[in-house]
């Protein structure tokens, strides 16, 4: 009883209430880009989709993290699973299969693969005799990313399938992998970068040209980087006002409830709005990192920083694109974002995180 | 307090707390980097993209502006605006348009064919453009389709301004007719009034007063989406400026009753103001309806007009040559006497025909042994044939060509109209350029001409102009049909000075033996005009025939096949001393002029001097109020 009371007095309320706020922020907007279009209703089925995740995120917060990781190789093969069966039966969406449907209910099981990848990841790293990361362990916590990745890109989704890659990137440097083995690596990728081009798809090795040279075709796929600029641009400093933005309302700006939700958000409420979004995933991630750092061993420090690789660098992808800093890549901005799958998966995260900080003390 | 083990344990401790903060400065730095391009492209460059963002979702869209109106000279409609209804299919909201096609098919009473291919037609077009299925349905239909709205949600009634000629074929010469602009006449047009498929005047006056009639369009900001759908209004725009109406100087009761005159005949009259050059009625037969060209009709209605072997869209009074026949006879008259070349009292004796060279030239009255002694005056009357081939072979041709000239022929008489044709006036110099093969002028071609025939040629305008001109003593007047227009400001009033072309100085006697004649050719006995005769108004006019057809001497001309009979003349003014109107009546295969055209000539008349009788009586017809 007394251990509860504790815990629930080393609750993260300030990162629960900046998720909280930037999912709000998403409903208004959601809201406020499809209202009148053909997908109004994703307004009522984020918020059905949120209560869903907030309820995810308590049973994740309630279980001793240690308890979570014993299992995270039932959940990570569980997960694996899933994603075979999403290649055999799943729904076809924009050319990639990657929904898998459960009675009415359609989900993306790439986006619980992270979750569970994260927790096998630091299930692996954080064991206390892990010291150091060697070429053999390395080549490990790759293969326990590149399991998932590798489904994933059979559906094909390169978006998400990218969204795993900080993982990778911070686990290993946090593990401590070498910069000598850094220097090998990086120049591994660069030769096989060439050969990896190759084997891109037609639409893929578009999206790249485009993002080299966004007016080339701006009717067609430069279209949307042109669009959520001139979203973000004429936003200027105050916005457009809530249901004012022409660009997301009058549909120039594609999936402007989805991957630009924040161009919509800089649109309607100006460089105001965009920076409070900014500083309210700062403030998010600040909080995963402290909670890394003050975490009570490895495992708590490894779940709560694979959490902030994970969905922080999928932000920062997110918001690149937006900004028109990245190419195309289909990611969603998480908890801003209309969508089921990653919300829930990004609570389940975030679940996670404050299971950490609330058990960061030892009895 | 932490579980330490292991020293190494606490300085792995250390080493991970440097990478966490490695990791959260990497953030931190790419979340400013970020914040910085935002402010660069809301901040900095806010104006350029606020810019793009209005290009994007703003249009401008036309407002058709209402064409002018075009009345009678006492303001009676001729060609109006009327409301039109079409019906029009939404295919955003028409889920299984294969099952509702045949449905509709029966409910609008169009072939399933044309309403596939009226879809098929608007396939490139946005999805949320209606198509139209049926054009100016009638109000029964409007109110079946309105109260099927549930039922039928994807129907829907567009309402559209159409031209209207209240009496179908009447004058539609005049008139003319309106269509979809070409994209000839879009970029030929200098005040940058239409566009491409905007209604605009094609014929006639519609045509010629295109910018007074077209009006200024308006427009409207829109706010659209990205697939061009209009979601709503924005800012004020400009209001259309309606098209400027045109007072024409046709008088409806006078048309009217030379429509009821003309009957089925082919040909073309015109009745003019002796005193203004003021069209007063004109026709032009066969006609057509120009409410079938009001909007985008049918291409079959197009091409069987087209196609029409008597070529009813041709303008008959202006765009049509004939050969003037006897009627050039007045010419010549006028022509001898101011050269000098004969007196009134000249003699000469018909025996029905005349040897020259090689060459027997008949005279019409050729059964009768010829007219005998003849005058000046008695030839006119009796259109002896001989008097005039030798009167004109002794003038010689450029007096005849100059004098034809000075009476207003081979020339465009500048009536507003588009189009106009000048006919020809043959002299060596014309043929030397017109007839390559046989550039050489013969005598025996003046003898030809000298009685209308040959290769002279002349529009009835002409004609009827040269009857104002003969009737005032040498005024050639212009003709004219807009008797007042409206201007941006007021009404601008036609000036009847500018109708004056020129002055010819003619002989008083020269005047007097031709109009003598001409009243006799109507009012004496055996006159060929005697079906013209008006008690008391002194109708003076000239018969004419135009040969179609070589008539030997063994053929009664009267039982020839129609289109092989001459056309029939009958030019003239009234009254006699001080002519209050002109006119040229033109029946094609009509036989001899005095048999067709006079009486058409008499029934117009006997109206227009009622008219007059009735306004200086002081009786007030309703229809006769002095023009505002």
């Amino acid at each position: 009883m007394s251990q509860a009371r504790r815990h629930l007095g080393s609750f993260d309320g300030i990162l629960f209430l900046s998720a909280l706020a930037l999912q709000l922020i998403g409903l208004v907007v959601i809201y406020s880009s499809t209202v009148g279009t053909p997908s109004a209703g994703a307004f009522q089925r984020q918020a059905m989709w949120m209560a869903l995740g907030m309820t995810g995120l308590l049973i994740v917060l309630v279980i001793d993290y240690h308890t979570l990781a014993e299992f995270s190789v039932v959940f990570y093969a569980g997960c694996c699973v899933l994603l075979l069966l999403t290649i055999v039966f799943g729904r076809v969406v924009n050319a990639s299969k990657s929904w898998l449907g459960a009675g009415g209910v359609q989900f993306q099981p790439s986006e619980l693969a992270k979750v569970a990848t994260i927790l096998m990841v630091a299930a692996y790293l954080g064991r206390d005799q892990v010291r150091g990361l060697g070429f053999v362990r390395f080549a490990a916590v790759s293969g326990i990313v590149g399991l998932p990745v590798l489904l994933i890109m059979q559906q094909p989704d390169l978006g998400t399938a990218a969204t795993f890659m900080p993982l990778l990137v911070g686990a290993s440097f946090l593990a401590g992998l070498r910069i000598r083995t850094i220097v090998i690596l990086t120049l591994i990728v660069a030769l096989a970068l060439p050969l990896v081009w190759g084997h891109l798809k037609p639409y893929q090795k578009e999206r790249v040209k485009i993002f080299l040279e966004p007016t080339r075709d701006p009717k067609g796929a430069g279209y949307q980087l042109i669009q959520s600029l001139i979203a973000v641009g004429s936003g200027g400093v105050t916005g457009k006002g809530f249901l004012s933005g022409t660009q997301g309302s009058l549909q120039f700006l594609p999936e402007q409830h989805t991957d630009f939700v924040l161009a919509v958000v800089a649109e309607e409420r100006g460089f105001i709005g965009s920076a409070l979004v900014l500083a309210f995933y700062f403030v998010v991630l600040t909080r995963c990192i402290a909670t890394a750092r003050g975490a009570r061993d490895r495992l708590g420090a490894f779940i709560a920083m694979g959490v902030a690789c994970v969905y922080g660098g999928q932000a920062l992808i997110n918001i690149g694109v937006v900004l028109g800093v990245l190419p195309t890549t289909g990611v969603p901005l998480p908890l801003l974002s209309y969508g089921g799958s990653c919300l829930v998966s990004t609570l389940l995260g975030l679940g996670l995180v404050l299971n950490v900080h609330m058990r960061r003390l030892v009895n | 307090m932490r579980p330490l083990r292991d020293p190494r344990d606490y300085q792995e401790e250390r080493r991970l707390g440097a990478r966490v903060t490695v990791i959260q400065v990497l953030f931190g730095a790419v979340l400013a980097v970020y914040l910085m391009t935002f402010w660069y492209l809301q901040v900095v460059r806010a104006d350029y993209y606020r810019r793009l963002s209005d290009s994007n979702h703003l249009r401008r869209v036309t407002i058709a502006a209402e064409r002018g109106l075009i009345t009678d000279v006492e303001e009676r409609p001729l060609v109006g605006n009327r409301i039109a209804f079409n019906i029009r299919l939404d295919r955003e909201k028409t889920e299984n348009l294969d099952a509702l096609l045949p449905r509709l098919a029966t409910v609008l009473n169009v072939s399933e064919a044309t309403l596939r291919d009226r879809l098929a037609r608007a396939r490139g077009r946005p999805r949320f453009e209606p198509v139209v299925l049926k054009e100016d349905v009638d109000l029964k239909e409007v109110a079946w389709i309105e109260a099927r709205r549930l039922e039928l949600p994807m129907l829907s009634v567009e309402i559209e301004s159409r031209r209207e000629y209240p009496h179908g074929d009447l004058a539609a010469h005049v008139l003319g007719y309106v269509g979809e602009a070409t994209e000839e006449q879009v970029k030929s047009d200098p005040e940058d009034l239409f566009d491409l498929g905007d209604i605009v005047g094609k014929a006639g006056l519609e045509r010629e007063y295109e910018t007074s009639l077209h009006g200024i369009k308006g427009w409207k900001e829109v706010v659209v989406n990205s697939h061009g759908r209009e979601m709503q209004e924005v800012g004020e725009g400009r209001p259309p400026s309606p098209g400027h109406a045109l007072r024409l100087t046709i008088d409806l009761d006078l048309q009217r009753t030379l429509e009821e005159a003309y009957g089925e005949e082919l040909g073309s009259a015109v009745f003019l103001d002796a005193k203004t050059g003021a069209v007063l009625a004109m026709i032009s037969r066969p006609a057509f309806d120009p409410n079938v060209f009001a909007h985008r009709f049918s291409q079959d209605v197009w091409q069987s007009l087209v196609r029409d072997p008597r070529h009813p869209l041709q303008d008959r009074v202006s765009l049509s040559k004939f050969a003037p026949g006897s009627v050039f006879k007045v010419v010549m008259t006028i022509a001898a006497l101011e050269e000098g070349v004969a007196k009134p009292e000249r003699l000469d004796h018909c025996t029905g025909s005349w040897r020259f060279g090689e060459r027997v030239f008949q005279c019409w009255g050729i059964r009768k042994g010829g007219h005998g002694w003849v005058d000046m005056r008695q030839a006119l009357i009796e259109s002896c044939n001989v008097y005039f081939y030798r009167l004109g072979n002794e003038m010689g041709i450029e007096k005849i060509a100059k004098w034809a000239h000075l009476l207003g022929f081979g020339q465009a008489t500048g009536i507003d109209l588009p189009h106009e044709e000048s006919g020809t006036v043959p002299d060596p110099d014309w043929k030397a350029k017109a007839v390559p093969r046989d550039p050489i002028w013969h005598p025996g071609e003046t003898i030809s001409v000298a009685i209308g025939q040959g290769a002279l040629e002349v529009t009835p305008l002409q004609m009827a102009v040269f009857a104002a001109t003969v009737g005032s003593g040498g005024t050639v007047l212009k003709p004219h049909l807009v008797q007042a227009r409206e201007a941006r400001e007021g009404v601008e009033q036609g000036n009847d000075n500018d109708a004056v072309l020129r002055h010819l100085p003619l002989h008083p006697e020269t005047i007097k033996v031709v109009k003598e004649a001409m009243w006799g050719v109507v009012n004496e006995a055996g006159g060929t005009g005697a079906k013209a005769r008006i008690e008391a108004y002194d109708v003076c006019g000239k018969t004419g025939t135009a040969q179609v057809f070589k008539v030997s001497r063994d053929i009664d001309a009267d039982k020839l096949p129609k289109d092989k009979r001459d056309h029939a003349w009958f030019v003239g003014f009234a009254p006699k001393d001080d002519p209050q109107i002109a006119f040229a009546v033109f029946v094609q295969n009509g036989g001899h002029g005095g048999t067709v055209s006079a009486p058409i000539a008499k029934a117009v008349l006997e109206r227009f001097f009622a008219q007059r009788e009735g306004l200086k009586g002081g009786l007030s017809v309703a229809s006769a109020a002095p023009p505002r």
